[in-house]
């Protein structure tokens, strides 16, 4: 019968039969293994009612000791216990077959402290005439291996769900480095987009700086060379923060950058910015400017201001002024606003600087702001040298203000000097 | 930020109390844009905003109000703002905010002002 049926089948055929009967018996006893399995192993697909069964019939079946022992019990309650007795020990007989069954190592759970504690706990009843009754309390024993069962389920399970959050932190804190890495490249952008150079004049010197937030945020500055020599000077500052402010200000410079040429007044210029801004602003981002045309035969500067901190004028003489002429609204709030346009005059040994409110709105541990004033002292005392010195300055004195709080918002300054009358003089 | 709110009539007031900078101007706009929306779907006529209790005001909070009365104007809610402390009055007149937005000095002016209430 187990022969093959034809030369043609012999080595497939023969293989299989090797590996269906080899070590494990015939087919029966593996699908008997299996069955048993099924119920008494750890795992088993019926293991755990299986176990809650039994573990309710111990605890039954150690009730009715303590029962039995009760004097002056009827007779049919004595008979109930008694059938009660035979059906445990049914019950425990059969498990312990299926448990020698599912045994990979017969003898070693026939020795094991599990093992001797089953068979004691069904012994007594077949060695009848010995009065064991005592001996049945010995199943309870049998409750530690139940336990003992669910306490390593219980701890697989915990280990099982460690290794998922494990997993998904891991995935968690991939997805959270690649974000940074790529939030890092935008802050790099940012800052690079921007001119790192003030067009050379005669006479003038210029120097700014933007220190992005950790959270990228939208603040600018520009340098725009305009028709006649003229140069554009530009400090903004976006609402809100991350990437959507991030897009703005960059759609916000090139449209200021495209329009600065063709638009003879700064005034003019924030105009036609702004309405081509509330054109598209799907996300009503808005945009502070200000904006001065300098003209370097004269000094004069000629400004308009959408809703910015206004800048600060420092004299020759170390005194500080705001230029506080009456400004416009925000950019791209809404259309078709005017901005009126200043005059000021940068004359010799005179700074203009130019910053957002990421400066005077440091916070420190205190929760206290940098403040104008702060500023204004920093430029009245340290204003008269080169504008990258008083940028290095008042970024230094902001760092040791915070001293350490995290930076929340951009801190962008840009300063014009225009040389004392001497050096002018000597050329 | 804490945000009471007061029904007054027709009238909402809104009384925002601390700083309402970048990290409270989301739960903020939305406390607005509720206010604005009124509760059980009758919006109310006028929603003012007291300033009284409002610490600091930055860039992305004054989107909040920005939005609040853009809002306010499509669906025909008079909006305004009152009692603002010198320093929020200063970032609201710097911005040009108060130049689209009214603004008065005190919640009593600003009532006054407000739309007659009644059918």
């Amino acid at each position: 019968m187990d022969q093959p049926p034809g030369p043609s089948h012999a080595t497939g055929t023969g293989e299989d039969l090797i590996a269906a009967s080899g070590s494990t018996g015939p087919a029966w006893r593996g699908a008997l293994h299996r069955a048993a399995a099924q119920l008494v192993e750890n795992g088993g697909r019926y293991s755990r009612p299986f176990e809650s069964l039994i573990l309710i019939l111990i605890v039954l079946s150690v009730a009715s000791v303590g029962l039995e022992a009760t004097a002056g019990l009827p007779a049919w309650a004595t008979g109930a216990l008694r059938w009660g007795e035979i059906a445990v020990v049914a019950v425990f007989s059969v498990e312990y077959l299926l448990r020698i069954i599912a045994a990979p190592d017969k003898l070693k759970f026939l020795l094991s402290f599990e093992g001797i504690v089953d068979f004691l706990s069904i012994a007594p009843f077949y060695l009848a005439g010995i009065d064991a009754r005592w001996l049945r309390l010995v199943r309870m024993l049998r409750l530690l291996r139940v336990l003992k069962l669910r306490t390593y389920q219980l701890e697989s399970t915990v280990a099982e769900r460690t290794l998922e959050i494990s997993q998904k932190n891991a995935l968690l804190e991939q997805t959270q480095g690649q974000l940074n890495a790529e939030l890092e490249v935008g802050r790099a952008l940012q800052v690079a987009i921007l001119p790192s150079a003030f067009p050379a004049r005669s006479g003038f010197d210029g120097a700014a700086r933007m220190i992005p937030a950790t959270t990228m945020g939208g603040d600018f500055y520009d340098f725009i060379q305009l028709p006649g020599g003229q140069i554009g000077l530009v400090m903004a500052d976006v609402s809100g923060k991350g990437v959507p402010a991030a897009f703005f200000m960059a759609v916000a410079r090139t449209t200021l950058r495209d329009l600065a040429p063709a638009h003879a007044t700064p005034g003019e210029c924030l105009a036609a910015v702004n309405d081509v801004l509330c054109a598209e602003n799907p996300l009503d981002l808005f945009v502070t400017v200000f904006y001065c045309m300098l003209d370097p035969e004269s000094g004069v500067l000629r400004y308009a201001n959408g809703g910015h901190n206004p800048p600060y004028l420092r004299r020759a003489d170390a005194s500080v002024e705001a230029l506080r002429g009456a400004g416009g609204l925000v950019l791209g709030a809404m259309p078709g606003v005017d901005f009126p346009d200043h005059t000021a005059q940068l004359q010799a040994g005179y700074r203009l600087i130019l910053y957002t409110d990421g400066v005077t709105e440091a916070f420190n541990d205190a929760d206290e702001p940098y403040g104008e004033e702060r500023l204004i002292a920093e430029v009245r005392e340290h204003g008269g040298g080169a504008p990258a010195a008083l940028i290095e300055h008042i970024c230094q004195g902001v760092a040791a203000f915070a001293s350490g709080a995290p930076q929340s918002d951009d801190i962008t300054l840009l300063v014009v000097s225009r040389e004392a009358i001497e050096k002018a003089g000597i050329q | 930020m804490i945000v009471q709110l007061e029904s007054l009539g027709t009238t909402t007031v809104v009384l925002p109390e601390g700083r309402l900078d970048f990290g409270a101007a989301a739960a903020f706009e939305k406390q607005l844009t509720e206010a604005l929306a009124g509760r059980g779907g009758v919006a109310p006529r006028t929603v003012i905003l007291d300033g009284s209790g409002l610490e600091y005001v930055s860039s992305a909070g004054l989107r909040a109000i920005l939005l609040a009365a853009r809002g306010a104007q499509r669906s025909g809610v008079a909006f305004s703002l009152c009692a603002l402390k010198p320093a929020v009055r200063e970032v609201f007149d710097l911005s040009g905010f108060s130049r689209i937005i009214a603004v008065h000095p005190d919640r009593a002016a600003a009532l006054a002002a407000a739309p007659p209430s009644g059918p």
